[in-house]
């Protein structure tokens, strides 16, 4: 199935700036691993940054700054010790994520309700925005919901479907507080999605109220 | 500003066989003409990023640096020379908010591996650089002069966008929504092209 959904334009543009937020910028990268269509219009505004560059009006550089760094041009590159990188990525098993994001380290499946598993990603950096795997058994009717900040989905494996479409791997979607959603989820396999959130889910009803705290972590 | 003037094809290219002498020969004067250009420009991106000077000077050094380093990695099919430095720049520019707000201790990450995304199976549809220059080129040459400044600022973060509100003597709000209007403008006319 081709992907049908994809980040607005302001998204890959955001991406390409380089101003995004790392759990944002996880789940742009998921959606551009298997997107060619959005890597292009991405490389785009890259060269639209290049364009910027070269249009701006030059600052004077201080008066040794060139001589500083030739004196560093024939020293031997010194990389700052590095962390061991495990040899296999922690999230290697999971099919569809950009090669630096199966290196990070990632908590095993927690069950937050019925049919639903969520498995948190740990960032390497500090981000306001917090990046999980969501696992749904099929047919799986998840609670209506809304946000309070944006929340990025890229599926991975399995559909799901709510008021905007038919979701399949590789398709994105944003939703933000102005959209309630309701969200089932597709037959005959297990539905996972990579999820990057800002600010709260508020979901509806009292078994909402009962499972909110999980899913805030 | 955007100038599409300044950037020409020719101009382009002069900048790659520079990096491209750097790349094969190590060659210094290639490397100091591509200093005395580009250093001066990345330190103002970096400036009206919200860095200070001193920073701004160090950052613009750190990027001329690691196009010695780099240069045989440039590939003039697939990236102008401005493009190329720009994505140098923009990498060392998110490594250093995050030293930033760490307060020095640093867990070094690497920005670089996290815009590669080229990954997907079977022949990469990519444009070709100089394609690509041309239609960027053509797309901004159509936008007018205060639509070409506003949409430098998608390439800032939004805590600099203030900063420039004031420079250009419009309300904070009018910036946002000028710059949203450039950029649908922007990606039309590229759409146009392709």
């Amino acid at each position: 199935m081709s992907i049908q959904h994809h980040p607005v334009d302001e998204l890959l543009t955001a991406f390409a700036a380089g101003t995004l937020d790392l759990g944002q910028h996880v789940a742009v990268a998921t959606h551009l691993t298997r997107c060619s269509r959005c890597r292009d219009a991405m490389h785009l505004m890259e060269h639209v940054g290049g364009a910027v560059l070269a249009g701006l009006s030059p600052t004077p550089m201080s008066g040794d700054a060139l001589s500083r760094v030739e004196a560093r041009l024939r020293q031997p590159v010194v990389y700052e010790a590095r962390r061991e990188e495990p040899e296999r990525g922690t999230l290697d098993d999971m099919p569809g994520l950009p090669a630096f994001v199966r290196r990070y380290p990632a908590a095993s499946w927690k069950w937050i309700a019925p049919g639903v598993r969520l498995r948190p990603i740990r960032l390497p950096a500090e981000s306001d925005t917090r990046v999980f795997l969501l696992k749904s058994a099929p047919g799986t009717k998840m609670l209506e919901h809304t946000h309070t900040g944006t929340e990025m989905t890229c599926v991975l494996t399995g559909s799901f479907s709510h008021e905007a479409g038919n979701f399949g791997p590789g398709d994105f979607d944003l939703g933000d507080n102005t959209i309630n959603h309701h969200v089932t989820v597709g037959a005959g396999e297990d539905c996972i999605c990579l999820v990057a959130m800002y600010g709260d889910l508020r979901l509806a009803g009292i078994i909402g109220t009962l499972i909110q705290p999980f899913i805030r972590m | 500003m955007i100038s599409p003037v300044r950037q020409g094809a020719s101009d382009s290219g002069y900048w790659a066989s520079l990096i491209e002498a750097v790349a094969v020969h190590e060659d210094r004067a290639a490397f100091g003409a591509l200093f005395e250009h580009f250093a001066p420009l990345v330190k103002t991106f970096m400036r009206r990023s919200g860095v200070t000077e001193a920073s701004a000077d160090e950052l613009a050094q750190e990027t001329l640096l690691a196009v010695w380093r780099k240069a045989s990695l440039f590939d003039p099919s697939t990236a102008g020379a401005a493009a190329w430095i720009f994505t140098i720049a923009r990498n060392l520019r998110i490594d250093s908010f995050r030293r930033g707000r760490r307060d020095g201790l640093t867990e070094s990450s690497d920005v670089d591996v996290e815009f590669q995304v080229d990954e997907s199976p079977g022949p990469d549809s990519r444009v070709a650089a100089d394609q690509a220059e041309t239609r960027v080129r053509a797309a901004l040459a159509q936008l007018s002069e205060d639509q070409r400044r506003v949409l430098e600022l998608s390439f800032y973060e939004e805590k600099a966008h203030g900063e420039i509100a004031r420079m250009l003597r419009i309300p904070l709000g009018t910036v946002k929504s000028r710059s949203r209007l450039a950029m649908n403008r922007l990606r039309n006319l590229l759409g146009e092209f392709s």
